[in-house]
């Protein structure tokens, strides 16, 4: 009975079980299982195509898996209506879409209303603050393509903050942007974190990764490794999943399991 | 009063004829128009073509059951039942193709409408079956709008009832599964279920608008409109409203020319909105040609205001008459012009009466653009990747790569040289800032400066951190540096030996 007393706390905000995914003979994910717990901020890391994206939109109920199971606070995710917010990778957006700003940031309320119900004015005033809070109310009334790299993925982040949802994912949210982006971005990411909230982020750079996460999802098709930076980020795993480029990262792993600090590592994306 | 209400009269008489197919043109303008800008955002366009297309299959099939089982003619149920069939079908076989094989979307789509249509026009040419049926396909493609009756006019009102209402309570949903179809999802909107409702409309709209319009109206009315809108509009509520008023304004004004001159009525429409969209594609304030050359010429390049400043150094410290300039520079005036006044802004030229000076500022810049250009000449004599004849041309070029990064790996790369192949000094007063620490290998015969730092094993054991050197004159080609200490003695150093030392300088001379 003690157990459903702590319920609430022990219940994981994300639990996949055994998810294998495909779109193709060759599976995007295989049999994955993982909890992640609630208010930690969680990094997925993989080289290209290891279903890092695939994994992602598993969590948001986007894609129907082969086998398996995503739950949301325990809810099946088919189930779960706007728990989840969602910053998509740059390149998957559509940027010549006729939107603007401050609409973009108003989608994050369309999970409090009926489909067929108007926008109040307190959204329209939540979707303000949250561009507020991303240093974006200049800009509210261009079309999202008229915007440079960093403030387009800023646009996105307010339309997550503006849906106010207990777990937040981002698909690359640095790719491409510049220092003070990337900085501004981070620092939304740990207030969200410490206002109790769990963010996962989908990342390349395993250089920044240690400093960036307190869990990190190592996925290459399958599981490899769940804990710590300090857990997985070792030269071993590394050079498991990362085999085609080993020569980069005998140089990146002796670093990361040096100094769980800072390393370099823009090169591992492209292999 | 009499004259008012005969002529009213003959009004009604001469043209009263037009005004059915006014109304139900009009309908099928608004419908297509409104579901046409979803289409143009899921770039859906080519699969409104195909469904208009391969609808005549179904048309033929519901004609020839009626006819055959039932002895009615161009029963309008059976026919619209069929060539929404014959649409899903479509959709389905390029879906299979697009699946099952690697043949990509479009190329499925092509294949199958001509197939499906082609297949109808051979089947309804066969003496055996030509007997039975009255289809022409001509205004199958071109529409007969003049010849609708009640029951189309019944029609459309019941598609644009149904339509219209499912677009402005569905917006939201449509809106954002067409953006973002993820975060769709993850809100709880059911991705696949609002894409089958919108292909219904979209079947719903082409079938009973080419029954009416015929194909390339219908299929104009459905992508041009919108796309006109989406040239002109940054919203998409707005953009909707606009492709609506496009659509009808142009059908209004095309079908007033076709009565007018008698020609063709469809064709007439869809010349029209072309030619809308045409104007439109250069003329929108944002998004159009024009706009985009205006911005274009609006913006002097670069090279050019480097040109400039080149042009006026030359000058040594004197002021040039601006159309000076313009003679050495050989690009349109009034673009150089344009580029003077830029320069002006940017605090790096003063100009009065028509003369130009170089700023301090200006002096600076101008200065490391020669900088540039005269490493660039040396880089290319050395290397020999440039006929001599062609190595200022092509300097000139290149001297607009003038960053730092790539200026300092020139330098070192080519021994930090002192004058270019003609024999002109290479100007480094951008290096060599007093106060600064820098590597020896930069400094310049006459340069002051004291020892910081000595790294590595490169550096000459008889320099000691805190001594007061003073440059002298290189040799061998400027490939020795010559450092001569304050009790007068005299070091020859390597380029190697020279880029270990940093020192601070003191005094250019």
């Amino acid at each position: 009975m003690i157990v459903n007393a702590n319920k609430s706390i022990e219940v994981p905000a994300i639990k996949v079980q055994h998810l294998t995914v495909s779109y193709g003979p060759v599976p995007a994910l295989l049999d994955v299982s993982v909890e992640i717990p609630q208010g930690k901020l969680v990094g997925i890391i993989g080289p290209n195509g290891s279903g890092k994206s695939t994994l992602m939109k598993s969590m948001l109920g986007f894609i129907k898996p082969d086998v398996g199971t995503v739950e949301i606070f325990g809810t099946d995710v088919t189930q779960v209506k706007g728990r989840v917010a969602y910053v998509p990778q740059r390149g998957s957006v559509d940027w010549d879409f006729p939107i603007t700003v401050r609409e973009v940031a108003a989608m994050g309320r369309y999970s409090y209303r009926r489909w067929w119900q108007d926008l109040k004015k307190e959204d329209l005033r939540l979707a303000d603050e949250a561009l507020e809070k991303v240093r974006m109310s200049d800009f509210r009334d261009r079309q999202i393509g008229q915007l440079s790299g960093g403030q387009q993925q800023r646009v996105f982040m307010a339309r997550a903050l503006a849906q106010d949802a207990e777990i937040l994912l981002l698909d690359e949210p640095f790719a491409g942007v510049d220092a003070a982006t990337e900085r501004a971005i981070l620092d939304v990411l740990q207030e969200t974190k410490e206002a109790g909230k769990t963010v996962v982020v989908v990342h390349h750079d395993l250089g920044t990764a240690a400093e960036y996460f307190n869990l990190i999802i190592l996925l290459k098709q399958r599981l490899f490794a769940f804990g710590t930076p300090f857990q997985v980020l070792n030269p071993k795993l590394l050079t498991d999943v990362y085999e085609g480029n080993l020569k980069v990262f005998a140089e990146l792993a002796k670093q990361s399991s040096d100094d769980t600090g800072d390393g370099t590592g823009d090169e591992v994306n492209d292999g | 009063m009499d004259s008012l209400t005969e002529f009213f009269t003959s009004l009604q008489l001469d043209y009263g004829y037009l005004i059915r197919p006014l109304i139900v043109g009009t309908l099928v303008s608004v419908v297509c128009s409104v579901v046409g800008c979803f289409i143009v955002l899921r770039r859906m366009s080519f699969l409104a073509d195909a469904i208009a297309h391969s609808m005549l299959a179904g048309v033929i099939g519901g004609y020839l059951l009626m006819k055959v089982f039932y002895q009615q003619d161009s029963n309008l149920t059976a026919m619209l039942i069929g060539a929404i069939l014959s649409g899903i079908l479509t959709v389905a076989m390029v879906g299979f193709v697009t699946k099952f094989s690697r043949v990509k979307q479009d190329t499925a789509i092509g294949i199958m409408y001509t197939g499906i249509f082609a297949f109808s026009a051979f089947f309804i040419s066969l003496e055996s079956v030509s007997q039975y049926i009255q289809i022409d396909i001509y205004h199958f493609i071109i529409g007969d709008i003049m010849a609708v009756d009640n029951s189309e006019l019944w029609l459309l009102a019941i598609v644009a009832s149904i339509v219209l209402p499912v677009v402005i309570l569905f917006y939201r949903p449509l809106q954002l599964t067409t953006f973002d179809p993820i975060m769709a999802a993850a809100i709880g909107i059911p991705v696949m279920a609002v894409e089958y409702l919108l292909t219904a409309c979209t079947s719903l709209v082409v079938v009973s608008g080419v029954q009416i319009a015929g194909v390339i109206l219908v299929v104009a009315l459905i992508i041009t409109p919108a796309a006109t809108a989406y040239l002109l509009i940054d919203r998409l509520d707005r953009m909707i409203i606009t492709s609506a008023i496009v659509g009808v304004l142009c059908f209004w004004f095309g079908f007033a020319i076709a009565v007018f001159l008698g020609t063709e009525p469809g064709a007439t429409i869809v010349v029209i909105m072309t030619g809308v969209f045409l104007s439109s594609l250069v003329l929108a304030p944002k998004y159009g040609l024009l706009a985009d050359w205006v911005r274009k010429s609006n913006t002097v390049p670069q090279e050019m205001m480097e040109d400039v400043l080149g042009c006026v150094l030359r000058a040594k410290g004197k002021s040039v008459p601006v159309t000076e300039v313009l003679k050495h520079i050989k690009k349109p005036a009034p673009r150089v012009r344009k580029s003077i006044v830029m320069l002006e802004r940017q605090g790096l030229l003063d100009v009065d009466n028509d003369k130009v000076l170089l700023t301090d500022d200006g002096r600076f810049q101008a200065k490391r653009l020669v900088r540039a250009h005269r490493l660039w000449e040396t880089y290319l004599d050395r290397t020999g990747t440039t006929p001599k004849e062609k190595i200022h041309d092509t300097a000139h070029r290149l001297e607009h790569l003038s960053d730092e990064k790539t200026v300092e790996y020139l330098d070192d790369k080519l021994g930090h040289p002192v004058t270019d192949p003609h024999g002109s000094i290479i100007p480094n007063d951008s290096e060599l800032i007093v106060g600064k620490d820098l590597l020896l290998s930069v400094l310049r015969s006459g340069n002051q400066a004291t020892v910081v730092r000595t790294d590595g094993d490169a550096a000459p054991l008889d320099l000691k951190v805190g001594q007061r050197i003073t440059m002298g004159p290189r040799s061998k080609d400027g490939r020795i540096w010559q450092v001569i200490t304050l009790d007068g003695k005299k070091l020859s150093l390597t380029h190697n030996a020279a880029d270990a030392v940093v020192v601070r300088l003191i005094a250019k001379s």
